[in-house]
């Protein structure tokens, strides 16, 4: 009888072995695009992996904008943006979890883009 | 409840009085491991690892303890994967296969998931090392054969089930690992239910520096057996097993995902008539799921690569045994069919419109080879004789061979079929001297087509020197002739000595030779240009092995062994760069073959205490300076090490065992000559450092 309960206690223990094997670890990414006062395109990779491109106005520089999503362990993250304002200038960040992952700045530089990307880290 | 827990806890530990089994009983219980690892005398050299041997050490790798074996190396490229080298034969020039037939092909062109890193070593029963080309009954054989023999259900007498479970850890890169398995039935229904799960983080070498080298496996395996009528049996198998977040700083990427899928079917038949004894069908069918990226690498914050590729094997081996008055007669048939296919993206990230590029690294890439073998062996008074001989009809096709980079054509090879027939065959005996000494003798001649990436790579720096690579479709078959001689001292009082020498001569080498940049432009960031594969004329390799094993008869027991092995190439070259540009070509007479390990010696000391019970244990591995390395190959020399390990074995009861020891116990900072550099100047690639580990097995 005690054998019994071994088996089915180590039975369990299979179950649970196969099952708990694989562990997703989602990170919330934001980029964020600050620093402008006068507009700017930006290229930007969404969740589903593809290339996203828009024209953002902006009315002051307090003015922020944000993309957010979640992502796993080893997505590419990607955010690019330019400026025509030869006065003008920008900030562009990734955050990962609420920390800033990386970031990049221009100012005066209408020529270059402002180009931060990286992969989400595994732990 | 808390009395549900207690008495089988109580019941695991207490001792039982009167237990007088031998130490191996505990591995025999599992009925089908003694039928399988069963030694036959061969005239040629066959080495059998037991389970136990797994049990007793901290291994977490197939690759890794076949280094237990005279002559086997590997190559080490991460924690885990280690591909085998025996007798200076490595990559397809081994026959590596699971349960006398199933193969499995890996999906990186690296070989960083090579046919034994798809096996848990903790589902193994005992792996079978056959050198020189002589078994031929296996499948192709040019180098030998590795025979990985998992435990497998087995009939029973009467109803029962059983249970046992592995609990192992590991110091250093505080590895746990878990097994357990159910198995049990009667003598018609029988059945094996087995899982593993191993998560290990990074090892810190001799010198205290981590190695990144972590990973994450896991597996379940289901088979299910039955016995029809009287002498049929019928073996159903199915594994799925997974490999998670692998790394390899030895190569430009790590392995994310593996998913691996085998299935077989084992027929058996016995005692057929007088004369047909004995009818084996196996047919498998193994898929490879191998995604691999630079994730975790300085270059991905420019250029992310993922690859993705999907590796099929299946085939068949039907076998039939004949009695011949003394004689015992095999004839048989066998297929093996690959295919592979895949490739690699590359995404810019630092661009500002993130470019994506796809390149292929197989193009539905095909081998099929079909083989017809026979094998006879008969007894005249004191000499055994064994002949055996097979015919492959191997064909090879794949889409073109097309690498285009923005919008030009890179490389382009649409020539990419090729059958050719292979022959080998083999003759070899044994003459029983005296009572106790034998003498063996063995010829054989092991024929062998190239393999997917010898055919099918498309510039990518697979090799050992810093090359791209580029597959070569019309490769002819290299073919090894080998002489073993051997000779084995059996005395009851004195012990088991064996001495074994052999020579190799191989014909149409398959190596690789500079390609000018003219003809094809390397491809990766870094390597001096690229080699095609072609076949050179011709190879040596010779070497031996000693071996010396007490008599059990004692307490106490000795074994030791050594072994050396030596290859040139009468025909290298050897060329010559001057800041990235070719200066000049120089020929090199024998020169030392690359990646051959060298002179090694193994003492281990063991002495049994209450009933072999308790079984203590020391090690001395000593590993010779090799110099003798490949000027061709830009390939350095290697000092040599002495480790030492020490270890316990204590069977507490029927049901419980408990190992641990201590490997590399004076923490000795060390790298096999076979271990490849870490990419990136990162240097050499440096074993673990001392590790302490305890393995708990209750069996019920």
């Amino acid at each position: 009888m005690k054998t019994h309960h071994i088996i089915v206690f180590l039975s369990l223990s299979l179950t649970l072995l196969v099952a708990g094997c694989e562990k997703e670890t989602d990170k919330k990414v934001v980029y964020r695009i600050s620093d402008n006062a006068s507009g700017y395109s930006v290229n930007y990779r969404g969740p589903e992996g593809a290339l996203h491109a828009s024209a953002v106005s902006v009315a002051s520089g307090e003015d922020v904008w944000t993309y957010a999503f979640m992502a796993g362990e080893g997505d590419i993250v990607f955010v690019s943006a330019i400026y025509k304002d030869i006065t003008g200038e920008i900030k562009v960040e990734i955050l990962i979890d609420g920390k800033v992952y990386k970031q990049g700045y221009s100012k005066y530089d209408t020529v270059k883009y402002v180009t931060v990307s990286g992969v989400v880290p595994y732990e | 409840m808390k009395s549900f827990w207690v008495l089988p806890v109580f019941l695991f530990l207490m001792p039982t009085p009167g237990f007088s089994q031998e130490a191996d009983t505990l591995i025999d219980l599992e009925g089908v491991e003694v039928r399988e690892v069963e030694k036959r005398p061969e005239p040629f050299q066959v080495d059998i690892l037991k389970k136990r041997e797994i049990y007793e050490t901290a291994v977490r790798d197939a690759g890794d303890i076949l280094r237990k074996v005279p002559n086997v190396s590997g190559i080490r490229k991460g924690g885990i994967g280690l591909d085998p080298v025996v007798r200076g034969f490595k990559y397809s020039q081994l026959n590596v296969q699971l349960n006398n037939g199933h193969k499995i092909e890996g999906g990186c062109p690296n070989r960083m998931d090579p046919a034994m890193s798809h096996i848990d070593v903790d589902d193994i029963a005992a792996m079978e090392v056959i050198k020189g080309p002589f078994a031929l009954r296996y499948g192709p054989n040019f180098g030998g054969v590795i025979n990985v023999l998992t435990v497998r259900p087995a009939p029973a007498d009467k109803l029962s089930f059983h249970v046992k479970a592995m609990q192992g850890f590991e110091s250093n890169w505080n590895g746990s690992k878990q097994h357990l398995a159910l198995y049990g039935g009667n003598g018609d229904i029988f059945f094996r239910l087995m899982g593993n799960y191993k998560k290990y983080g990074d090892y810190e070498d001799g010198n205290g520096n981590t190695v990144s080298s972590h990973f994450t496996r896991y597996n379940y395996s289901a088979a299910f057996g039955a016995v029809p009528w009287k002498g049929h049996e019928l073996i159903l198998s199915f594994e799925d097993s997974h490999g998670r977040n692998v790394m390899y700083p030895s190569l430009p990427m790590d392995e994310r995902t593996d998913d691996t899928r085998l299935m077989s079917l084992d027929y058996t038949i016995d005692d057929l008539s007088g004369t047909f004894r004995e009818l084996n069908l196996k047919c498998y069918h193994s898929a490879v799921s191998h995604a691999m990226d630079n994730k975790e690498r300085p270059f991905s914050d420019t250029v992310v690569a993922v690859s993705e590729i999907d590796a099929i094997n299946m085939g068949y081996r039907l076998e039939g045994r004949f009695s011949l008055g003394r004689g015992h007669l095999w004839v048989g048939t066998d297929l093996e069919d690959i295919r592979k296919d895949g490739a690699r993206v590359k995404t810019r990230i630092l661009e500002p419109t993130m470019p994506v590029m796809k390149e292929n690294l197989w193009a539905n890439a095909h081998i099929r080879d079909y083989g017809f073998f026979t094998e006879f062996r008969r007894t005249f008074n004191a000499l055994e004789l064994v002949a055996a001989a097979r015919v492959d009809l191997n064909a090879a096709r794949s889409d073109d061979l097309r690498l285009e980079k923005m919008g030009n054509l890179v490389f382009f090879d649409g020539e990419t079929g090729s059958d050719f027939t292979n022959f080998s065959a083999s003759l070899g005996g044994t003459c029983h001297l005296t009572g106790d000494i034998d003498l063996s003798l063995s010829f054989g001649r092991g024929m062998r087509s190239a393999d997917m990436v010898e055919r099918f790579i498309i510039l990518l720096p697979i090799g050992y020197d810093n090359y791209d690579y580029l597959g070569n479709p019309q490769l002819k078959p290299e073919i090894n002739y080998e002489a073993d001689l051997g000779a084995q001292i059996n005395r009851e009082n004195s012990g088991v000595l064996n001495l074994n020498g052999f020579f190799s001569y191989v014909e149409d080498y398959i190596t690789g030779r500079y390609l000018p940049p003219s003809v094809v432009k390397p491809q990766t960031k870094g390597v001096l240009g690229v080699k095609e594969f072609y076949n050179e004329d011709r190879v040596f390799l010779w070497g031996w092995e000693v071996s010396y094993r007490s008599p059990a008869m004692y307490r106490w027991g000795v074994r030791f062994h050594a072994a050396r092995t030596c290859g040139v190439n009468p025909g290298a070259k050897k060329y010559v760069f001057d800041e990235g540009n070719l200066v000049g070509v120089t020929s090199l007479e024998n020169d030392p073959l690359s990646e051959i390990p060298p002179l090694e010696a193994n003492l281990t000391f063991r002495y049994t205490f209450l009933d072999n019970a308790v079984i203590p244990k020391v090690s001395v591995r000593a590993v010779g300076r090799q110099d003798r390395a490949s000027e061709a190959f830009n390939e350095p020399e290697t000092p040599g090490f002495i480790t030492a390990s020490a270890g316990l074995s204590w069977r507490f009861n029927r049901y419980f065992t408990a190992t641990g020891g201590v490997n590399n116990i004076f923490d000795k900072a060390y790298y096999e000559h076979l271990n490849r550099r870490i990419v990136g100047g990162g240097g050499n690639l440096y074993e673990p450092g001392r590790i302490f580990y305890v393995n708990l097995i209750f069996s019920v």
